[in-house]
């Protein structure tokens, strides 16, 4: 399947979003790496948004602490990257205090996932973590992820550089998958009605 | 097929079209909105396919 869009189709949007805010994170380097090779997809257009960058209150929650930029974005996005890493098996609370504050902006918009991890597993419970939470926020998951396993063997901690380039490809699988679903849901949010 | 009126973009003005309808997940019973039956409010979610608008109301 070419992810080539139609001629006539406006570009797909479909952000980044990196959701950790710790020093010295590794998932810095991999969501730099998502969006460089999303950005060579044809038709698509991407952006980076960072948690550490958003500025949300925790003295409040959900739609209330809206961020206009970050909100603006999910709304005009056809699907939504999430990098996430592994923390003690479970997702960064920081992560899922971004994500609840939207939620119409979401619904019927495709997502794929980006576990990242220290050790061996790819962050594939972080993966599995996500997919309730993403249900429920209206998002439709697709069966490729991104899964980096010992990170720190995949990208130079120091300049961020590429260590692997069989992630390349193994991205490549996961665009092509995501990108459909992004197609094929923006067909049915702007003419399928319910 | 929805026989539904079609909503009116608030931000262009297009024809939107009406595809989803979701519990409020933080609106429960007690809501003067909501639908006793489902367990809270329903929100109609409608996208406008000009400017990609997104307008969540309360279902009618």
């Amino acid at each position: 399947m070419s992810t080539r869009p139609d001629a006539a189709d406006p570009p797909l949007f479909i952000p980044v979003l990196l959701g950790t805010a710790r020093r010295g994170r590794m998932s810095e380097h991999v969501a730099s790496f998502v969006v460089s090779q999303l950005s060579k997809l044809p038709g698509v257009e991407t952006e980076l948004f960072d948690v550490r960058s958003l500025g949300l209150p925790t003295d409040d929650a959900g739609e209330q602490i809206k961020q206009p930029a970050f909100s603006a974005a999910v709304m005009r996005a056809d699907a939504l990257v999430i990098v996430a890493p592994e923390y003690n098996h479970g997702y960064p609370g920081l992560l899922k205090h971004a994500l609840d504050s939207n939620l119409k902006e979401y619904i019927h918009k495709a997502v794929g996932i980006v576990g990242v991890s220290a050790g061996p597993w790819g962050g594939t419970r972080v993966v599995e973590n996500l997919l309730p939470v993403m249900r429920e926020l209206g998002l439709v998951t697709i069966f490729w992820d991104g899964n980096f396993s010992s990170v720190r063997k995949a990208f130079d901690p120091a300049t961020g550089a590429l260590l692997d380039e069989s992630y390349v490809r193994r991205l490549a699988k996961f665009f092509q998958e995501l990108v459909w679903m992004a197609k094929v849901l923006r067909h049915g949010r702007e003419r399928i009605p319910l | 097929m929805s026989s539904r009126a079609r909503v009116r973009c608030p931000q262009c003005g297009a024809e939107m079209n009406f595809h989803a309808e979701k519990l409020d997940p933080a609106r429960g019973v007690d809501d003067p909105a909501a639908d006793e039956a489902l367990g809270g409010v329903v929100l109609e979610i409608h996208t406008c396919p000009a400017c990609k608008f997104v307008l969540e109301r309360e279902a009618r």
